[in-house]
């Protein structure tokens, strides 16, 4: 089958190095945004405790109670900027299932309209390659079938320029043989 | 689709918001539960921390940072933790669900090539995949159909008592039928 770029390891649709890749993107992912809180909280908290007793213990007190808001401003950026990277990363990452499978929509419903349907190829990098293999498959045996029934049909027609009781029975015959071809659609 | 359509689609990062969208919200979720956790505990804990300090006196570290770095520490390993673990685990059930919904499409392509255009693909899920199937299912259905009505014509015409001239208008009728199989 040609023009199937898309095949992944091992044949399945969606192979494990893919998958592999993503939840390495995601550790990291996941990483740089615990990491990027960890600075916050060091760049808020890391001020020299400058005094004596009573006012590092007056600095400390304040710190305290400005502890919740600190921490809820910096999950805030955290998650903020957490959120949007990962979502940046599925949009980057499963348009490599989503592509395929909006491509494969595209080809049944003009398949389905009656247009001329061509070999589905999915691009370099592609996940769902079995999907475009099974589907040109598929029309190949369908063209395959058809070929054989016209060319019945045509040998049959072939055989009325002899006579005319010759060109019914034959006629006859290739219609009996593209019925019985077809009862192997179930 | 023409090959240069598809090379537009090429740039299109963005095709499908069921499934990038949702995947993206569900991770979303995800982060925002660890943080609304690690706010309300961290907060708290380091509160404490840093009170008590204040409370004892010593202060043998330069900053507030060094005071409270410790148990910081642990729990951003436990945000860390307590978002990937889950993540990845969604990640796999994901992954897993789309693998196990195409595999089913794939398997009804694969049967449709050995003539079997009735058993349903049976895709199950959310997102595209189920679709794809309902799809799949449909262009099989309408194929299957019109095999069998170009069969029940040809089982008709062949069996007699068709007059001659009708005879051939549906002989090429027929032919132009059997044309428009997989065209």
């Amino acid at each position: 089958m040609s023009g199937t770029s898309g095949k992944t390891d091992s044949g399945r649709p969606i192979g494990r190095r893919y998958i592999l890749g993503i939840l390495m993107r995601l550790l990291v992912n996941f990483a740089v945004g615990v990491g990027a809180l960890y600075a916050i909280l060091f760049f808020v908290l890391s001020k020299p405790l400058a005094g004596e007793y009573a006012a590092v213990y007056h600095q400390l007190r304040g710190l305290a109670t400005y502890m919740r808001p600190v921490v809820t401003v910096s999950v805030l950026a955290y998650a903020l900027l957490a959120s949007l990277s990962t979502a940046a990363l599925c949009v980057y990452i499963f348009h490599r299932v989503a592509g395929p499978l909006y491509r494969m929509e595209q080809v049944l419903e003009e398949f389905r309209s009656g247009a001329a349907t061509r070999p589905v190829s999915f691009r370099h990098g592609d996940q769902a390659g079995p999907l475009a293999e099974a589907f040109n498959a598929w029309v190949g045996v369908l063209r395959q079938d058809r070929g054989r029934l016209l060319a019945r049909m045509e040998e049959a027609e072939r055989l009325c320029l002899l006579d005319e009781a010759t060109c019914r029975a034959e006629m006859g015959k290739a219609l009996r043989q593209v019925a019985d071809d077809l009862a192997a659609y179930r | 689709m023409t090959r240069s359509q598809y090379s537009r689609l090429r740039k299109i990062r963005y095709v499908n918001p069921r499934l990038q969208g949702g995947a993206a919200l569900l991770f979303a979720f995800l982060i925002a539960a660890g943080g609304t956790a690690f706010g309300a505990l961290a907060g708290r804990a380091l509160r404490q921390t840093l009170l008590s300090a204040a409370v004892r006196g010593h202060y043998p570290m330069r900053s507030a940072f060094e005071i409270v770095r410790e148990p910081l520490a642990g729990y951003l390993a436990a945000l860390f933790a307590g978002t990937f673990l889950p993540a990845a685990v969604l990640l796999l059930v994901l992954a897993f669900a789309a693998r196990s919904g195409i595999n089913r499409v794939v398997q009804a392509l694969r049967a449709s090539a050995d003539r079997d255009l009735s058993t349903p693909a049976r895709v199950r899920g959310s997102a595209a995949i189920p679709r794809l199937g309902e799809l799949v299912d449909g262009a099989r259905a309408e194929t299957l159909a019109s095999l069998r009505s170009i069969r029940s014509e040809a089982e008709d015409l062949a069996g007699g008592g068709v007059p001659a001239e009708e005879f051939r208008l549906r002989w090429d009728a027929l032919k132009q039928r059997i044309r428009g199989i997989a065209p």
